[in-house]
């Protein structure tokens, strides 16, 4: 097994719950990334919340972002767990969105200035940016000229430009084809390793690639009360919380071809499909 | 030629352009032919342009008509343009509102009140002018700030960009290629309203007056030829916004299915 150890938190959920008028969203969500250290090499983390369709998945997103204040419990992020505020989480939404009004190069520079007071620093990391994220020749374009998968690595360029290690991917995988979702796999585990505490929070219905990409996953789903009935609001039980470190499974580089990690992904379905 | 019947389809520029002109040259040859004896010839209508511009200055007229209208148009569109934007602030939000709905006052009525409030006929005329249009543009220009969407405004927040900021980028400066859209649309509404301002408060003339008096005198051929000419200067005015939105915003058009 791959040495590693765990140092500190770098995000927490906190008995987190969503209420909408009366009605019950979210229930007592608690979940802690820890910044994952394996000796000789740059590794960030990649961590996974797993949630059928229509679960809550992203009101959880905005939460964690700090685009939305829950209606009990606490979000910590960052070595020093402050409390989640907008900009201090990177968000790429499903549909990356980008300011169609401003050429990539633009979009990139806007959240460089956000992190970098000096100008000319502000404009060398985009270009480092754009370089690294084989954006370079469409630096001049305006979003709306950009593939697919370029507006998508711009989506995700912009929010590592500002952001402080933390960044969450909402559906990232949804409506990809095969060659596309390599391609964000890719991104996701560059960005993990470029920085020993960037962290990458993926947000999705796609347990397989999800769980081939984290090194921790959790399952939201519903829990039963005693007589079997549904309880409103989709939770982490204790038992649907996931070290893939541990188990084996994490940041192998054909993990999906591997019989134990097949037997596992079957696990999960099971587990899946009981909570509905 | 085909494809000039099938729906969604993008026949080839020539085909358009030959289609386009066929359909100029049908409707003239139409009006060249056509047996209703109340409405003027081709022949008559060109005879009463050429009157009107040698004779009763129609290009100083619709020159005094444009200038008018520009600059009620401009004072219109930073008025209407700030009372859009502090919709951004619940405070000021009655009031758009307000001036949204006030789109439905009369003209007439109006005239009444702006001509106690300023002093001469080139104000209440300008006045007028302004209320009228500022009321048209909030209107057009507030629903365009109402398509912002959750997304927008969560991405940019997400940027560390504060709410003023975020208003700025999303709100001001993504949609200010639709703001010129809504003022182009707008415009068309000073032309209707100048004319008949301009028959109210004859002082200043104004191509406005010039239609009032080929009506009165009962002249088809000289209210027809003005009719032309204002839809000339209106399709030129339509012609230099979209030119301007292709140059200030050429993002504009590139998501729009053509």
């Amino acid at each position: 097994m791959t040495p590693y150890f765990y140092k500190f938190p770098v995000l927490t959920l906190d008995s987190v719950s969503m209420e909408f008028n009366g009605e019950i969203i979210l229930r007592d969500i608690s979940a802690q990334v820890l910044d994952v250290c394996r000796p000789g090499m740059e590794q960030g983390q990649v961590v996974g919340f797993y949630g059928r369709s229509g679960l809550g998945k992203s009101v959880l997103c905005r939460i964690m972002a700090g685009l939305m204040t829950p209606s009990r419990g606490t979000v910590l992020v960052g070595q020093e767990q402050e409390a989640v505020a907008p900009g201090a989480v990177g968000f790429v939404q499903q549909q990356y969105p980008l300011f169609n009004h401003r050429t990539l190069h633009d979009n990139l520079l806007l959240a460089a200035a956000r992190k970098y007071a000096d100008a000319a620093e502000a404009r060398r990391q985009t270009d480092s940016y754009l370089e690294r994220f084989q954006l370079t020749a469409h630096r001049r374009k305006y979003p709306a000229h950009l593939s697919g998968g370029q507006r998508q690595r711009a989506a995700i360029a912009q929010q590592l430009l500002c952001s402080d290690h933390l960044i969450l991917l909402d559906e990232p995988f949804s409506g990809l084809d095969i060659a596309m979702m390599d391609e964000v796999k890719k991104i996701i585990l560059e960005v993990t390793t470029m920085d020993e505490l960037n962290t990458v929070v993926i947000v999705s219905h796609d347990i397989q690639t999800t769980t081939a990409l984290c090194d921790r996953l959790w399952l939201l789903g519903y829990e039963r009360d005693a007589s079997g009935q549904l309880l409103p609001g989709a939770t982490i039980s204790p038992e649907h919380q996931y070290n893939l470190a541990e188990m084996g499974l994490a940041w192998h580089e054909n993990v999906e071809a591997e019989p134990e990690f097949v037997r596992f992904v079957e696990h999960l379905k099971e587990e899946i499909r009981q909570s509905a | 030629m085909k494809s000039l019947f099938l729906p969604n389809a993008r026949p080839p520029r020539t085909t358009f352009l030959l289609m386009a002109g066929g359909q100029v040259l049908v409707l003239l040859l139409l009006w060249l032919w056509m047996p209703l004896r109340i409405f003027p010839s081709l022949g008559e209508v060109l005879r009463a342009l050429a009157d009107l511009i040698t004779t009763q200055g129609l290009i100083p007229e619709l020159w005094a008509s444009m200038t008018t209208a520009l600059q009620a148009l401009g004072v219109a569109t930073v008025l209407a343009l700030l009372l859009s934007y502090l919709t951004a602030l619940p405070f000021f939000r009655p009031l758009a509102y307000a001036a949204s709905k006030m789109r439905y006052l009369t003209l007439t009525g109006l005239t009444f009140f702006m001509a106690l409030l300023v002093s001469s006929g080139h104000e209440v005329k300008l006045s007028v002018l302004i209320f009228a249009t500022t009321v048209y543009l909030v209107t057009g220009m507030t629903s365009v700030i109402l398509t912002t969407t959750q997304q927008e405004m969560d991405h940019a927040r997400t940027l560390g960009l504060g709410e003023w900021r975020s208003f700025w980028e999303v709100v001001v400066l993504g949609k200010l290629d639709e703001m010129l859209e809504v003022v182009r649309q707008n415009f068309a509404i000073i032309w209707t309203m100048i004319t008949l301002v301009e028959t109210l408060y004859q002082s200043e003339g104004g191509i406005g007056l010039l239609l009032y008096k080929q009506n009165r005198y009962l002249h088809l051929d000289g209210v027809l030829a003005i009719q032309l000419v204002i839809l000339a200067a209106g399709a030129a005015q339509d012609y230099l916004f979209t030119l301007l939105r292709r140059v200030f915003f050429p993002y504009s058009e590139l998501a729009t299915a053509r």
